[in-house]
C-alpha cells in the first residue's frame, strides 16, 4: 500500500500520510482514544497524566493582539496548482474546503484570484467615480461610502473557471483543488442602486463597468438591471475590512454572478448603452463549444454540489460505523431546496439534510449521516435549486459543451472511498 | 565569434563605467526605495527575495557576485553561458552596464528588455537589488545611509505617471472645487472634474467609443513589441511558458486542443487596444503612449494577418473598419436550453443507472495534485 515514502508536507491527516501511516502521528491528540489493549486498561494517558497545558500557565490576553488559529490547525491554509498558471502574480490558488464547516469561510481562507498581483491602496487615497451616463459625474470618498444606509448580505463568490480542470476527466485529487474557488462571507456595503441614484442614471443607460486600480484596471461590463437589483459595494467582510487580496479598501458584490465581476480595488463605475466588450468577457470568460462557436456574458452560477468531507484531502480514518458524510451546495438562482447523496455512483439517492440558514445566493451547508459497513463508497451529491435546476451529471454537461469550455463545470463530483478509507477522485461510468 | 575573449575583454567592455570614475551603482547617491520602483520593470520576469524561483528569467538571488549563466535550473542564451564562461560575474560595474543595454553586452542575450536609460534609475535599482538579492557581497556593500536616505514613502496611486505632474502633490493638499447644485438624495460625494473623468476614462468600445486621437504603423509596433512584450509573448507572438499567445492558431477552435489567440479567438480589436493600454506591460501599466499602442495593436494585427504591409498604420480614423475574424461566433447565453436544463422534471432517485457503476478514470493515474512529491507534473486545463 505504500508508494511513496517521505514527509507529508503539512497536510494532517494528508491522503498520502494515511498511506504511508503517518496520520497517527499526525493526530496525536486522537491517537490515544484509538489504542488497545494494555493503554486502555491503564487509562487513557490524555486523562491520566496532567498535561503541559493542565499545569502551567499560558499566554496572556495580549499574545496575538490579531488572533491566529491553533498552531495545530496550520495545515488548513489556501493552495495553489503552480503548473495552472505563468506566475503567481496573476494566478489563483483555493479555499481549503475539506477542513471547513458551516456556511462561512474565514476571510484568511477565502480563495484568491489576481490579475496582476495584490493592490496596496490606501483608503485616504481612495476614491470611486461614477461616470458615464449620469446627470452628476461624481467622485466618493471612503468617508463618503461610509455615509450611506448600508446593508449586511451574505453571498457565495464562485471563480467561473472552478472546477475547470476537471473537463478533460478527473485530475486534481482534493476537493479544495477540484472545487475550492469559491467562498461564502458576510458583506457590508451600500447597495449600488442608491450610489447610481446619487449621480442620477439617464434613460439611455443599460450596461456599467465597474474598475479596478490594480495594476491589471480590471474591467467587467454588467447589465444595468442586475446592478440595481441586488449588487452592493462592500468595504467589510465577515465585519471586518476587507483583506488586500479580497479588493481593500472596496469591492463590487455581483451575488449570484462569476466571481470576476466582482471588481476588487474599486475604483469606478461608468454608465454606457452598449456593454465594452473587455478583456475578461470576451478572450476570458467567454465558454467555447465543441463546434468553435463560444458563448459570452455567461454570468450566472450554476447550481453546483460538492461533498467536501469524506474527499481526497480527509479520508476516513476511524473505521466503520457512523460516518458524517457533509458538503456545500449554492446556486446563482437563489436558495438551495434539495441536496441528494448516492453512495453507489448516482443509481440510488437519498435527501441529505440541509442544516443552518438557507439564504439566497449562499453557500447551504449538508449532511447525511450514515452507518458505514467499511464497503467502497462512491459518493455523489446532486443539489437542486428553487428555480427547478437540477445539478447535471459531467457526462450531460460534456456531451452539451465538449471539454473546452474552462468555465462553468457544475457536474457532479465523484469521490471513491476505499474499504481502507482512502478516497479518490473518479469518474464513474 | 567570441564575445568576451577573457578577461581582457570584460575589461574592455566595462571600460565605460571606469570612465566615470566609479562603478555605475555608487556613481549617485542611491537610493533603493527608488529602485524597488524601477524593479516594476523587471518584476513580470524576474524573482527575487525569500523563495525566489526563475521565471521567464533567472531568480536574483545572490546575483552580486554570481558567474553569469550560472544556475543550474535556469535555461539560459547561449550568448549569457559563453561570457559566464569566459568570466563574467555580476557586480556593481557588469551589472550596471548590462541594466542599461543588455543587447549592446552581451549579443545573443534572452533577455528582451531595451534597457534602463537613466544612469540614476541603474544606481537605484543596484542599490534595492543588492538589499533584496542577499548573496556573499551584498551586506558589505550596502550604504548604512541609504535606508535613512528617504523614509518609505506613502503607497504610490498606480496611474500617478501618465498624469501631470502636480497630481503627485499628496491628495490631501487638493481641494475639490464647490458644488455649484446639489446632486442625489444625500448630495454625498461632489462632482467630478473633467479631467478627472478624463484620467481614469480610458476604456475603448467594439464601436471605436473612447479611441484616443493617435497613430502608429506595423514596424514601430514590432520595436515596441520586441522590447516590451515578447519576453512573455514570443517574438511572433507564439508565448513563452504559459504566458498567453497571441497570434495564430487559426481554424483550431473545434480542435482537442484549441489555440485561443487575437486573431483565431478575439472578437474585436477594440479590446486589443483597451487592454495593452491599461494593464500592459504586465508590471509596468499605463507606460505605453497612445500612439505606442496603436502601433502595437497595428502589429498585432499584422502578426495575425489581418493586414499584411509593414507600412500599414492604424489610427482613431481607420481603426473601426479592421473586424476581427472570429466576430460572429460569438453568441448569446443559452445554458437553459441545454437538455439537462431544459427538462426540470423532478430526479431520478432509485434505479438510475443499469446495472453496478463501475470507476472509469482516476486522478491518482495523473498524479498532478500539488503536494511534496510531484512539484515537476503538469495537469492540462487553465482558469482563464
Amino acid at each position: 500500500m505504500t508508494r511513496k515514502s517521505g514527509h507529508t508536507a503539512n497536510w494532517a491527516p494528508s491522503r498520502r500520510a494515511f498511506l504511508t501511516g503517518a496520520a497517527g502521528a499526525a493526530l496525536t491528540t486522537s491517537a490515544a482514544t484509538a489504542l488497545p489493549g494494555a493503554a486502555r486498561a491503564a487509562g487513557d494517558p490524555a486523562i491520566t497524566e496532567i498535561k503541559d497545558w493542565n499545569r502551567y500557565l499560558g499566554e496572556g490576553v495580549d499574545a496575538a493582539p490579531y488572533g491566529a488559529p491553533s498552531p495545530f490547525e496550520a495545515h488548513v491554509v489556501r493552495r495553489d496548482v503552480p503548473w495552472l498558471t505563468a506566475d503567481p502574480v496573476s494566478s489563483v490558488n483555493f479555499t481549503p474546503l475539506h477542513e471547513l464547516d458551516g456556511i462561512i469561510t474565514p476571510n484568511g481562507l477565502c480563495f484568491e484570484r489576481h490579475h496582476a498581483g495584490v493592490a496596496t491602496i490606501d483608503p485616504a487615497e481612495h476614491r470611486l467615480m461614477i461616470n458615464g451616463l449620469v446627470d452628476t459625474p461624481l467622485v466618493f470618498t471612503m468617508q463618503d461610502l461610509q455615509r450611506f444606509p448600508r446593508e449586511n448580505r451574505l453571498y457565495f463568490l464562485e471563480c467561473a473557471a472552478n472546477t475547470g480542470m476537471e473537463w478533460r476527466g478527473a485530475q486534481l485529487n482534493g476537493c479544495q483543488f477540484t472545487h475550492g474557488m469559491v467562498h461564502c462571507v458576510v458583506y457590508t456595503g451600500v447597495p449600488l442602486k442608491l450610489l447610481l441614484d446619487e449621480a442620477g442614471l439617464k434613460a439611455s443607460g443599460t450596461w456599467l463597468l465597474a474598475e479596478g486600480a490594480d495594476a491589471a484596471a480590471m474591467t467587467r461590463s454588467i447589465p444595468l438591471e442586475k446592478a440595481l437589483d441586488d449588487c452592493l459595494v462592500a468595504f467589510k467582510m465577515n465585519g471586518e475590512a476587507l483583506r488586500p487580496e479580497q479588493g481593500y479598501p472596496l469591492r463590487l458584490v455581483v451575488p449570484g454572478w462569476e466571481g470576476n465581476m466582482w471588481v476588487k480595488w474599486l475604483r469606478r463605475l461608468e454608465i454606457g448603452d452598449a456593454p465594452y466588450a473587455q478583456r475578461e468577457e470576451t478572450s476570458k470568460y467567454t465558454d467555447l463549444l465543441d463546434d468553435g462557436t463560444a458563448r459570452r456574458h455567461t454570468f450566472v452560477m450554476d447550481v453546483k454540489s460538492v461533498i467536501t468531507s469524506p474527499s481526497p484531502q480527509a479520508p476516513v480514518t476511524h473505521g466503520k460505523g457512523p460516518l458524517v458524510i457533509t458538503g456545500l451546495a449554492w446556486s446563482g438562482n437563489g436558495r438551495i431546496s434539495r441536496v441528494d447523496v448516492s453512495l453507489d455512483g448516482g443509481r440510488n439517492w437519498q435527501t441529505a439534510r440541509l442544516d443552518g440558514p438557507s439564504l439566497s445566493k449562499a453557500l447551504h451547508r449538508f449532511y447525511l449521516d450514515i452507518d458505514w459497513d467499511g464497503s467502497e463508497l462512491l459518493l455523489q451529491s446532486r443539489a437542486i435549486d428553487e428555480a427547478g435546476y437540477v445539478q447535471p451529471s459531467k457526462d450531460a454537461l460534456r456531451a452539451a459543451r465538449g471539454v473546452n469550455s474552462i468555465y462553468h463545470n457544475n457536474g457532479i463530483q465523484t469521490w471513491q472511498v476505499r474499504a481502507d478509507g482512502v478516497v479518490e477522485n473518479v469518474e464513474v461510468s | 565569434m567570441l564575445k568576451f575573449p577573457k578577461d581582457l575583454a570584460i575589461a574592455a567592455t566595462f571600460a565605460a563605467a571606469a570612465i566615470l570614475g566609479q562603478p555605475i551603482g555608487q556613481a549617485v547617491a542611491a537610493d533603493p526605495e527608488a529602485g524597488a520602483k524601477v524593479y516594476n520593470k523587471c518584476k513580470a520576469c524576474h524573482a527575487v527575495g525569500e523563495g525566489a524561483k526563475n521565471r521567464v528569467g533567472p531568480h536574483l538571488n545572490g546575483v552580486f557576485g554570481r558567474t553569469a549563466g550560472s544556475l543550474e535550473d535556469y535555461k539560459y542564451s547561449k550568448a549569457m553561458r559563453e561570457a559566464g564562461e569566459e568570466g563574467l560575474v555580476w557586480d556593481d560595474a557588469t551589472l550596471g552596464e548590462y541594466l542599461a543595454g543588455p543587447r549592446a553586452i552581451i549579443k545573443g542575450t534572452k533577455m528582451a528588455f531595451a534597457g534602463l536609460k537613466k544612469e540614476e534609475d541603474v544606481a537605484n535599482l543596484l542599490a534595492w537589488l543588492r538589499r533584496e538579492s542577499g548573496g556573499a557581497d551584498a551586506a558589505a556593500d550596502e550604504e548604512p545611509q541609504a535606508e535613512e536616505a528617504e523614509p518609505a514613502a506613502a503607497p504610490e496611486q498606480p496611474d500617478a505617471k501618465p498624469q501631470a505632474e502636480d497630481s503627485q502633490a499628496a491628495s490631501e493638499a487638493y481641494t475639490p472645487p464647490a458644488d455649484a447644485a446639489p446632486h442625489g438624495t444625500y448630495n454625498l460625494g461632489r462632482r467630478a472634474t473633467e479631467e478627472e473623468v478624463a484620467a481614469w476614462n480610458i476604456d475603448i468600445r467594439p464601436d471605436g467609443k473612447g479611441l484616443p486621437p493617435g497613430r502608429g504603423t506595423v514596424s514601430a509596433g514590432e520595436t515596441i513589441y520586441t522590447e516590451q512584450c515578447a519576453s512573455c509573448h514570443g517574438v511572433f507572438g507564439e508565448g513563452a511558458g504559459r504566458w498567453p499567445v497571441l497570434a495564430g492558431g487559426f481554424g483550431t477552435l473545434d480542435d482537442q486542443r484549441p489555440v485561443k489567440t487575437v486573431g483565431s479567438y478575439w472578437p474585436y480589436l477594440s479590446t486589443v487596444y483597451d487592454y495593452v493600454r491599461r494593464a500592459m506591460p504586465f508590471g509596468d501599466a499605463r507606460s505605453l503612449s497612445d500612439d505606442d499602442v496603436y502601433a502595437v495593436t497595428a502589429f498585432l494585427l499584422y502578426l495575425n494577418d489581418v493586414v499584411t504591409d509593414e507600412d500599414f498604420e492604424l489610427s482613431h480614423e481607420n481603426f473601426t473598419q479592421y473586424r476581427l475574424p472570429n466576430e460572429p461566433n460569438f453568441k448569446a447565453d443559452d445554458r437553459a436550453s441545454e437538455a439537462h436544463y431544459a427538462d426540470r422534471s423532478e430526479p431520478c432517485m432509485t434505479e438510475c443507472k443499469p446495472g453496478p457503476v463501475t470507476v472509469e478514470m482516476r486522478a491518482a493515474v495523473l498524479d498532478v495534485t500539488p503536494d511534496a512529491e510531484n512539484g515537476e507534473q503538469m495537469g492540462s486545463g487553465a482558469v482563464d
